[in-house]
């Protein structure tokens, strides 16, 4: 359990400074994070299924200016680790427990928008660093007041692991024998609809003149398609 | 004096960190430093570099992909001034922050907007029918294009100086973002009908009920454009199916036990 932990804040340490402070090659996107983390985990399909779920939940709200949307990399990374750690703590790896483990990480992830508020507010202090540095001639200094930077990006993705990996084994053994009969009622038409009110937000806020008539056409068009052959 | 190419690579490297301190009162700008600054010290000496360097250290803010432009003009029209070969009436300063915002918006639309919806609709058909691979195809597709970006609009930057903004105005980008997002969209619209026909088939209910899933989306769509937030409507959303699983669960029951009374 403890390497399974470690190899999760790994992955959200690497994944957490690809989505603003290095490289935003997308590896933080959680189609890519959440199968990544369950792949060195052992079970990489826990993974895809996360992924699929969250992937185009916040997919809608653009890192524009000083927005800092919610941090659906650690919710992916922290929902996945939940559901194979204690799917192999309570000996259940069934969809129920990752559907209560995903919906507890985004409850709960809602505190990464914190964090990261949090580090990019202490990073204007190592911008007044930087006019120090400079003022006394050190542009070595200077230098590396940015790459500090690093560190405050890294601290808010740990700690949003942390929050929702601490959270989740604290709250999901009690509330998963409570919850997991009536779950199973309706778990696949919730994995089916979260990634549809994902959908749902990017129509209802992307800025193209007639996205619901073009969506409406698309999805008529390829229903039938499916429906004929 | 020329700033050397084994220079200009180091620098496109440097601009993958440029939002390592990111901040609220300066944004990109100490990282927009860092990324120029061997260039910097190619072109100008000691006290003449501070005072450079400190004009780079304030406000900065565009798109990651699209910074390498900005950074590849400026490096530029630093090395012909410091050769004197600037017009007297440019100001490096302000030529940074009159193509920054609109860069920046540009950027946001093309690829937050445009290209990364329609890189995920793509990967998700992979990964809903249970391809793990679907993660590579993301990170590859996606990628392609802002490597080139980053890489080609460097040079170019580089090699054209205030000029650049005629290349960026000539690949007509804007019009490329309308056209990736409504891509997007139809995309979009045949993974959710692939979705909901696998799993009505799945479940061996009719197809035909599918159809009718586009009536809350388009709701929830719409409620979405009212600025409602989208953990409000996961969690509407999930306590509203959960609710309806138990009532039906509860009401097959009660059929049959009423069937078996009868």
């Amino acid at each position: 359990m403890v390497s399974g932990l470690f190899i999760g804040a790994v992955i959200s340490l690497i994944c957490g400074l690809d989505r603003v402070a290095i490289l935003q090659v997308m590896v933080s996107r959680p189609i890519v994070a959440a199968p990544l983390t369950a792949f060195f985990l052992g079970d990489a399909m826990v993974g895809l299924q996360v992924g699929v779920m969250v992937e185009l939940l916040w997919l809608a709200r653009l890192p524009v200016g000083a927005a800092v949307p919610p941090d659906d990399t650690q919710v992916a990374i922290g929902g996945t680790t939940l559901a194979i750690i204690l799917g192999e703590r309570l000996g259940n790896a069934g969809l129920e427990l990752v559907l209560l483990c995903l919906l507890v990480a985004i409850l709960l992830g809602k505190v990464g928008q914190y964090f990261d508020h949090f580090a990019r507010q202490h990073n204007v202090r190592l911008a007044q660093k930087v006019d120090a540095a400079l003022d006394s001639g050190s542009l070595l200094m200077a230098e590396l007041q940015h790459l500090r930077g690093l560190g405050s990006f890294s601290l808010a993705a740990l700690g949003t692991y942390i929050t929702i990996i601490t959270g989740g084994l604290l709250i999901i053994p009690i509330l998963l024998p409570l919850i997991q009969q009536p779950l199973s009622y309706s778990s696949s038409w919730i994995e089916l609809a979260l990634p549809l009110v994902g959908v749902a937000v990017i129509l209802g806020t992307v800025n193209v003149s007639r996205a619901i008539t073009l969506f409406c056409a698309s999805f008529g068009m390829a229903f039938l398609l499916m429906w004929l052959v | 004096m020329v700033i050397p190419r084994k220079t200009r690579v180091y620098i496109w490297f440097r601009l993958l960190l440029l939002q390592a301190s990111w901040n609220y009162e300066r944004f990109q700008g100490v990282g927009f430093f860092y990324a120029l600054l061997p260039g910097l010290r190619k072109v100008y000496a000691k006290e003449e570099l501070l005072a450079v360097s400190r004009k780079y250290t304030g406000y900065f803010n565009t798109h990651v992909y699209l910074a390498p432009l900005v950074a590849g003009a400026v490096l530029k029209l630093e090395e012909d001034h410091a050769a004197g070969k600037l017009e007297q009436q440019v100001d490096i300063k302000d030529f940074k922050e009159m193509v920054a915002a609109p860069y920046a918006a540009i950027g946001d639309a093309l690829f937050w907007g445009g290209l990364r919806p329609l890189a995920a609709a793509i990967a998700l058909f992979f990964a809903v029918k249970g391809i793990l691979w679907a993660a590579v195809i993301f990170v590859v597709g996606y990628n392609l294009v802002p490597a080139w970006f980053r890489t080609v609009f460097f040079v170019h930057g580089y090699r054209r100086g205030i000029k650049s903004v005629e290349f960026i105005q000539q690949h007509k980008l804007p019009d490329w973002a309308i056209h990736t997002k409504e891509a997007a969209i139809v995309v979009l619209g045949g993974l959710s009908a692939f979705m909901v026909f696998s799993h009505l088939t799945e479940l061996q209910l009719p197809s035909w009920l599918g159809m009718l899933t586009l009536i809350p989306m388009v709701m929830l769509g719409l409620v979405a454009r009212k600025g409602v937030s989208t953990l409000l409507l996961i969690f509407i959303t999930v306590g509203s199916i959960f609710l309806l699983g138990l009532f039906w669960v509860d009401m097959t029951q009660l059929f049959i036990m009423l069937g078996m009374d009868l």
